[in-house]
């Protein structure tokens, strides 16, 4: 049991060495073996562990990765959440007289009869479009983690035209856009961040050498 | 490379083990016992003196068939010179000690 949590420490820390410091994985694997030999394999295993950390908060690869991960955990992901929510329960701040989906089919509101066509008709496929920006939001957090690029920016296009096409129809259709405005703001700042830690990775020496795929 | 001129006390403890035996490649775990360090303190230590140019590596072949091969370390000339300026493990450099 205790040799098997050390393995299972051990391959975590040499996960966290990342790809440039691959020797020093492989030396630290080898050793392992020796700590296992002697006895003490989850002294060695966590001793790793805490010198991979060490490693990711010293060297700028490490720090880059922390940096994605917190903006994916941190920002993106809590943010995919709330549009996915927001399409498939009708989360109540999205629509107008804050009765979520329903509100904004106006079921009971007096200009029921006016309108209830043309909503029932436009507000499905708003919160379609509302689902497919949140679901936007999680391979774009997917894409930046595998560093890949070319996704990131084919995904950011997409996911801003349909913020865009969102607040735009909303406004048309005399919905309470304010939210989605907000929610599009966000988007701006989360791609303007993106672009940042894209130039990062273009400066790091492994990203230099390794091509977007 | 940046030569670290004012080593830390476990820096100064690897290089006075590693200076004794200046051409002796040694293993992780061997330099752990001597030195007292717990790996995660000796590997970032000899992963920042290796990018210093201090330490150099290579790989031995294994002891025994089915093991991995290990990595093992010594001074470069640098890092000897670098042994040689601390006081307290100069007085434990052995007589044969050089700089080739």
């Amino acid at each position: 049991m205790k040799t098997l949590l050390s393995r299972a420490v051990m391959a975590f820390a040499l996960c966290c060495l990342g790809e440039s410091r691959g020797e020093w994985a492989a030396a630290m694997r080898a050793e392992f073996e020796t700590a296992v030999e002697e006895g003490k394999p989850l002294g060695f295993a966590t001793g790793c562990l805490v010198a991979a950390w060490r490693e990711l908060v010293t060297r700028d690869e490490g720090r880059f990765a922390l940096t994605s991960y917190a903006l994916a955990l941190g920002l993106m992901l809590p943010m995919a959440a709330l549009q996915i929510g927001c399409a498939l329960l009708g989360l109540p701040y999205l629509f107008p007289d804050q009765q979520g989906l329903s509100g904004a089919m106006l079921e009971g509101g007096a200009y029921e009869n006016l309108l209830r066509g043309v909503y029932q008709a436009a507000i499905p496929s708003l919160a379609l479009l509302q689902l497919l920006i949140g679901l936007g939001h999680l391979r774009i957090a997917w894409a930046m983690l595998e560093r890949d690029w070319d996704a990131v920016t084919r995904l950011a296009t997409l996911t801003l035209a349909a913020s865009a096409t969102l607040v735009l129809f909303m406004t048309v259709l005399f919905l309470n856009g304010i939210q989605a405005l907000l929610q599009g703001g966000v988007l701006a700042i989360e791609l303007a961040t993106l672009v940042m830690v894209a130039q990062w990775h273009a400066q790091l020496p492994a990203g230099r050498s390794e091509p977007a795929s | 490379m940046g030569r670290n001129r004012n080593p830390s006390k476990q820096m100064r403890a690897l290089l006075g083990v590693l200076s004794a035996h200046r051409l002796q490649w040694r293993h992780g775990y061997e330099l752990m016992k001597e030195t007292g360090l717990s790996s995660g303190t000796l590997y970032p230590l000899l992963m920042r003196m290796t990018d210093q140019g201090l330490v150099e590596s290579e790989w031995h072949a294994p002891a025994q068939p089915g093991r991995p091969a290990r990595h093992a370390y010594r001074l470069t000339a640098a890092g000897f010179a670098l042994a040689l300026e601390q006081p307290n493990e100069q007085a434990a450099l052995p007589p044969g000690g050089s700089l080739a």
